[in-house]
């Protein structure tokens, strides 16, 4: 195997993940080459020195940030949720809610149905409807002024 | 001691799922530092990773929900999402711009060390001073590397974790892994030599 091959069965090692078989070929190949005893140790060294170089935020300011913001979020959400589950309610649901609702007001037009005011024709409270047509009144009329 | 220090991530994840947001907070908590070193390692930036962390944290958030355990753990589900969040960020035009400008932050005044080394008042100044240098000589070599070598390198040996579970996170296989790591091991060695 070539030194390349160990070298990299010592960063599998490190990291434990290296089999017993391979393990043992590699203490035993490590006992007679110098070069890879030496990558060895650089490697371990690297490993201490990483563990140095963590980062590490010193408060808790972008915890408490990163909440209040998902706390924000929250509660938009909770308020388009309603919205969003009345988007959910089927096209036809609605028709027939409609239909069942507003029975009373069958045959209206919408602005009719929609309007708070009674839809019942104005001219027909000023104008009595006694049967009688434009021509009967205007007889009648022409008949009272003959008979003075 | 908080009220949810006791529960698993597991358990947090289930009651989060069931829509409490306090139980995500303790999740906040506890994953904040480690999403935020390896956005960190891979923008390079303190401000840019302040960002990443908040937009993983509202992601993760927001499709908790779809999040299945039986496929991987929370902490991986999140460095995922982290690491997607930073390559895109450091591939976006805005970085490309303004790389040139600010290249980066040389003291980060709520930064410190993993075991905090320099605020502990027994440590003569020498000590400090030898161990402030180490850091930048490795921040710097880190850096040299390529970033699938970098984030490897960093989730094996600062965030102890598998073969695997990196796999998950680099969505790579754990050959790759494998060699990312050992390529990266070789190659900070030289730079840290010369």
């Amino acid at each position: 195997m070539k030194h390349m091959e160990y070298q990299k069965q010592i960063s599998l090692l490190l990291d434990g993940a290296l089999d017993s078989p391979s393990q043992r070929k590699l203490v035993d190949h490590l006992s007679e080459c110098a070069d890879c005893v030496r990558v060895y140790e650089e490697m371990v060294s690297l490993n201490d020195s990483l563990a140095t170089v963590k980062f590490s935020l010193a408060d808790h300011a972008l915890a408490d940030n990163v909440k209040a913001r998902i706390s924000r979020h929250s509660s938009s959400f909770r308020y388009s949720w309603n919205f969003s589950l009345l988007k959910q309610v089927p096209i036809w649901a609605l028709i027939a809610a409609l239909a069942v609702g507003v029975g009373d007001k069958a045959g209206q037009t919408l602005t009719e149905a929609l309007s708070a005011q009674d839809a019942t024709p104005k001219i027909d409270t000023l104008l009595q409807d006694n049967s009688e047509s434009l021509s009967d009144i205007a007889l009648d009329f022409g008949m009272a002024e003959n008979s003075q | 001691m908080g009220r949810f220090e006791s529960l698993s991530d597991h358990e947090l994840v289930k009651a989060s799922q069931n829509g409490s947001e306090g139980y995500f907070g303790e999740l906040v908590d506890r994953h904040t530092n480690l999403v935020y070193r390896i956005a960190r390692s891979i923008t390079g930036s303190h401000e840019e990773a302040e960002d990443i962390v908040q937009e993983t944290f509202l992601r993760a958030f927001k499709s908790i929900e779809k999040f299945d355990e039986s496929k991987s753990t929370f902490k991986t589900w999140l460095l995922t999402i982290a690491r997607n969040q930073s390559i895109n960020i450091v591939s976006s035009f805005r970085r490309k711009t303004f790389k040139f400008f600010s290249d980066r932050d040389e003291d980060d005044p709520e930064l410190e060390f993993s075991s905090n080394p320099l605020s502990q008042e027994t440590q003569d100044a020498e000590t400090q001073l030898s161990i402030k240098q180490q850091f930048h000589a490795m921040e710097k070599a880190l850096k040299k590397l390529p970033e699938r070598q970098r984030s490897a390198l960093l989730l094996k040996s600062q965030e102890s974790m598998s073969y695997e579970e990196i796999a998950v996170v680099m969505d790579i296989s754990v050959s790759s892994v494998e060699s990312l790591i050992f390529r990266a091991r070789k190659k900070i060695i030289k730079l840290v030599e010369r």
